[in-house]
């Protein structure tokens, strides 16, 4: 029973450390952005202050069934994938159950958020919300290809289709996978452009076209459990990148509190590195029209990823 | 009286009856046909024995009819599917004419698949797949010249099916002596060794129902031609037919030849696979673009059967696994989906999208059966689906080397998410519109079986071993040996798994914690509001303003895809079938209707006759 009530502790402490980085890392790429605009911007705690707001807020109107669903959804999503991916590699703190469930799980069930909100923004009848979700479906039959490519290259190459066990790899060899199979990282890495959905490839949300797209009848409380949701699955799709590419982070030799802590610098320093690189992209680049998004993961990034299983089969 | 031949002699009375019925009473037809099912489902759950033969001998022929490990996981199938359909079909087609004409022959198609599963030879097996093919055909052209084209295709194919299927047979016959098809494997007549085109034959007449790439382009047009509570046994039961013959044929390609790894062995595993890769590839792109609900589940019941036969093709445990699970969840979803679909269109009027919307209020039994067998056709965990889909990947990856037939799965069923969605959202989301307003809820006969599907769909993906159990039986008559299954634990051969029950646990949890603190206490705290009331900057949409946006859904996609929808199987089968109606149309010409062309034919043959009477007659 002790058990029980520690693994409990874990999952919520694992599921506030997701959110808080989550949330963070989103303030600090807008103050970023408004420094890269030359506006002053606003403090890197605003998302939070944002989120305040939003909880304190009353709902009072109600767009039926499926509106009142779709947070919860991408909440489940969150956190189900969240306790399902590794955070450290070998700790006491951070229940993981990665033996339970492997990538081609996690895959899926990442889907199972967005598709929660898309019925969500379909029920409101809001056609901005629609388009996006039709731009973001397809969108997403874009990056998942060089996405996939890049997992099946390492499973191969690997055999084995467990993240925990391709950190311990890493950990074993002590060379990181995105050296060991170049290719396939590069393809990951323009699959996370979509994944991010800065710009170029932000044509789903799409400012000022689609007044912010599925979640423009969102708001309140709902608004900001998605946003929390939100937050919480750009960790995951960090964390999960770091331990599939970056050698992950932590030392299962040392479960100490100070290798623990140690262990969660390197994730924090290897995940916001991470970050930056569609934020950098996004940067310098204006938004995509939905075929130009798709074609695009289709090209390079396509070739790339069959590259990396190639180079998988023959290494 | 032995009990195989009862329930067959029941089906046939059952048919003549509710034809005679509906004469007397119409109301009548379909609920004959309904209890017809339900005797011959209690008679064969409760009377038949797995492994018992019946032998018997009809013309000097020996037949045998019996039921096996592997051929009752198709009955479950095939008698379960068909009893719902037909409680279905009570209400659906109340107010049609012709009932008897549809009843009889739906009743006629079951006895077929029925008799198919009971046959140990391959005389019957080949008469029951006839009888199926033909009341099926019946059933497609229902609605008269509005289907003949469409009827037409599907019997040209089944033709062609049928007569490969009896080319094998015969074959069979001459060159190993028997009928019977265990005796038939156990002589080796699928090794693919001496008489490699046997196997062929069959795995053609097979593929013509399973709806395998290029003898797939009858299947969207009959399923969606057909009326929906015959399309929910068509697609969900029937295509099953060609997945049981091509199951037996491959195992016993696998697991009999003499060398698992012999170059022609693999030929066919590439090809097999890869065909059913693209079919499913081609399929789902061309299933978004539909803007029929019906089509749109007839596309998407092609690409499902795709993805089946890939599971087969691989012959590992684990993708024949996949294949068998995702062949019984594939005819739950698929079978629940078109029930919606027959519920909508009596409700309604009409199964397209672009006149539609907006439904999830006014049907919401309709809309959560729609939705949890969207949620298991796509695959997203924690669901049935997802299971099936979990084996055929992991197979893919783990067991038969063949990487990027696994993107291009991935490909199609990530684009499955882009039709899934358009089902959902075309019928049942978007702007609530005034034509509409007068829609109710599906009478309780046709809500009943569709909300049975939805449950099996739930139980399934958190309890997977019920299925496992029968499946792995059937796995070990095809000659699988130490066939492993978990009630609900997933494992491949590196021995990773996917434990449903972790999943299901963690995913419940979180939704209760959730739905109490957020859900809950504003369902009732709100109110709500029409789906004219939105943010549309500042802007007020007036009352009989359109703001649905329903028509070319998925244009961008259809642009970044442009090259893969230039290729079409069914244009290059019209150009087939005009280039030789142009040759039929010039050899009518010789018969002119002249006494003296036929005069001059007759003389130029004697010509020919004389000047080649050396060579022709030399001894």
């Amino acid at each position: 029973m002790e058990d029980l009530g520690l693994k409990i502790f874990g999952a919520i402490l694992t599921t506030i450390l997701g959110f808080t980085v989550g949330m963070t890392y989103g303030g600090i790429v807008r103050k970023l952005t408004a420094r890269v605009q030359n506006r002053y911007g606003p403090p890197f705690y605003q998302n939070f202050l944002d989120l305040l707001k939003l909880q304190v807020k009353k709902t009072n109107i109600a767009h039926g069934f499926m509106g009142h669903m779709a947070p919860v959804w991408i909440i489940i999503a969150a956190v189900t994938v969240l306790l399902f991916i590794p955070i450290l590699n070998g700790n006491l703190w951070f229940p993981n159950m990665s033996f339970h469930g492997d990538l081609i799980f996690l895959l899926y069930m990442m889907v199972f958020g967005s598709l929660g909100m898309a019925l969500g923004a379909g029920q409101s009848g809001n056609p901005n919300s629609a388009i996006g979700v039709s731009r973001g479906l397809s969108q997403m039959v874009g990056f998942e290809i060089p996405f996939v490519l890049s997992l099946v290259a390492l499973m191969i190459q690997y055999e084995t289709t467990s993240v925990q066990e391709l950190t311990q790899i890493q950990h074993e060899t002590g060379v990181w996978n995105a050296i060991s199979n170049p290719f396939a990282f590069l393809a990951a890495l323009f699959a996370s452009l979509g994944m991010f959905r800065y710009s170029p490839f932000d044509i789903v949300g799409a400012p000022a076209e689609l007044a912010s797209g599925p979640v423009s009848e969102f708001g309140g409380k709902y608004l900001g459990t998605m946003m929390s949701g939100g937050a919480i699955f750009a960790f995951i799709k960090l964390t999960l990148y770091v331990h599939l590419f970056l050698g992950g982070a932590g030392n299962p030799d040392n479960t100490g509190i100070i290798a623990t802590l140690l262990g969660l610098g390197v994730l924090l320093i290897k995940t916001f590195t991470l970050y930056m690189v569609p934020v950098f992209y996004g940067w310098i680049n204006p938004r995509y029209r939905t075929e130009q998004a798709i074609q695009y993961f289709w090209r390079w990034p396509t070739a790339l990823g069959i590259i990396g299983v190639i180079w998988a089969v023959y290494s | 009286m032995n009990i195989f031949f009862l329930i067959i002699l029941i089906f046939f009375s059952g048919a003549i009856l509710s034809f005679i019925i509906n004469r007397i009473a119409p109301k009548f037809s379909g609920i004959t046909t309904f209890v017809t099912i339900a005797v011959v489902s209690f008679l064969f759950f409760t009377q038949v024995e797995i492994n018992s033969i019946t032998q018997f001998s009809l013309g000097g022929i020996q037949m045998q009819f019996g039921v096996n490990n592997y051929t009752y996981i198709f009955a479950i199938l095939v008698l379960g599917l068909s009893l719902l359909a037909s409680l279905f079909s009570i209400k659906y087609m109340q107010d049609n004419d012709r009932l008897g004409y549809f009843y009889s022959n739906f009743i006629l198609s079951i006895a077929g698949m029925v008799g198919i599963i009971f046959s140990r030879d391959f005389i019957s097996f080949f008469i029951f797949w006839e009888i199926m093919t033909w009341s099926s055909y019946l059933i497609v052209i229902y609605d008269g010249a509005r289907s003949s084209r469409s009827g037409l295709k599907y019997m040209i194919f089944s033709a062609i099916g049928a007569y490969a299927m009896l080319t094998a047979i015969v074959s069979i016959k001459g060159s190993y002596g028997t009928f019977i098809i265990s005796e038939a494997i156990e002589n080796g007549a699928f090794n693919f060794t001496d008489h490699i085109y046997i196997p062929i034959m069959l795995l053609v007449g097979f593929a013509v129902k399973a709806a395998l790439m290029p003898l797939h382009v009858w299947a969207p047009n009959a399923y969606s031609k057909s009326p929906m509570s015959f399309t929910a046994i068509f697609s969900g039961a029937m295509s099953k037919m060609g997945i049981l013959g091509m199951g037996l044929v491959l195992a016993s390609v696998y697991s009999h030849s003499t060398d698992e790894n012999a170059f022609n062995v693999l030929i066919l595993r590439q090809i097999l696979g890869w065909l059913g890769g693209i079919t499913a590839v081609m399929a789902t792109i061309y299933a978004l673009i539909q803007t029929d609900a019906k089509k749109l589940l007839a596309y998407s019941s092609v690409a499902q059967l795709g993805y089946i036969i890939v599971g087969l093709s691989t012959g590992t445990k684990l993708g024949v696994m996949a294949a068998l699970f995702l062949a019984i969840i594939h005819a739950v979803f698929k079978g629940a989906l078109f029930m919606v679909a027959g519920a909508v269109e009596r409700q309604v009027g009409t199964t397209d999208m672009t006149k539609i919307s907006g439904l999830i209020r006014k049907m919401p039994f309709t809309f959560f059966t729609a939705l949890v067998s969207i949620i298991a056709l796509a695959g997203i965990p924690p669901l049935g689906g997802f299971v099936g889909k979990w084996m055929l990947y992991e197979a893919l990856i783990t067991e038969s080397n063949n990487y990027f037939l696994v993107i291009v799965i991935f490909f199609s069923s990530t684009a499955a998410f882009m039709y899934s969605y358009r089902f959902l959202f075309g019928l049942f989301l978007g702007q609530e519109e005034k034509e509409i307003e007068h829609v109710k809820e599906a009478p309780v006969t046709m809500i009943i079986p569709m909300v049975i599907l939805a449950l099996i769909l739930i139980v399934t993906g958190v309890y997977p071993g019920i299925l496992f159990e029968p499946i792995a039986q059937g796995m070990q008559y095809l000659g699988y040996s130490d066939v492993n299954w978990d009630m609900s634990v997933l494992v491949n051969v590196w021995g990773e798994e996917s434990n449903m029950a972790y999943i299901n646990l963690t995913i419940g949890v979180v939704f209760v914690v959730i739905f109490i603190f957020l859900t809950l206490k504003n369902l009732k705290g709100t109110r709500y509001v029409g789906t004219k009331d939105i943010s549309t900057s500042g802007e007020i949409p007036t009352e009989n303003e359109n703001l649905t946006f329903q028509l070319d859904f998925f244009k961008p996609f259809q642009r970044a895809a442009a090259p893969l929808y230039k290729r079409s199987m069914d244009k290059i089968w019209n150009d087939l079938g005009n280039a030789l109606e142009a040759i039929f149309d010039f050899t009518r010409r010789i018969y002119t209707g002249n006494g003296q062309t036929y005069a001059l034919f007759v003389i130029i043959f004697l010509v020919i006759l004389l000047i080649f009477k050396n060579t022709l007659f030399t001894n």
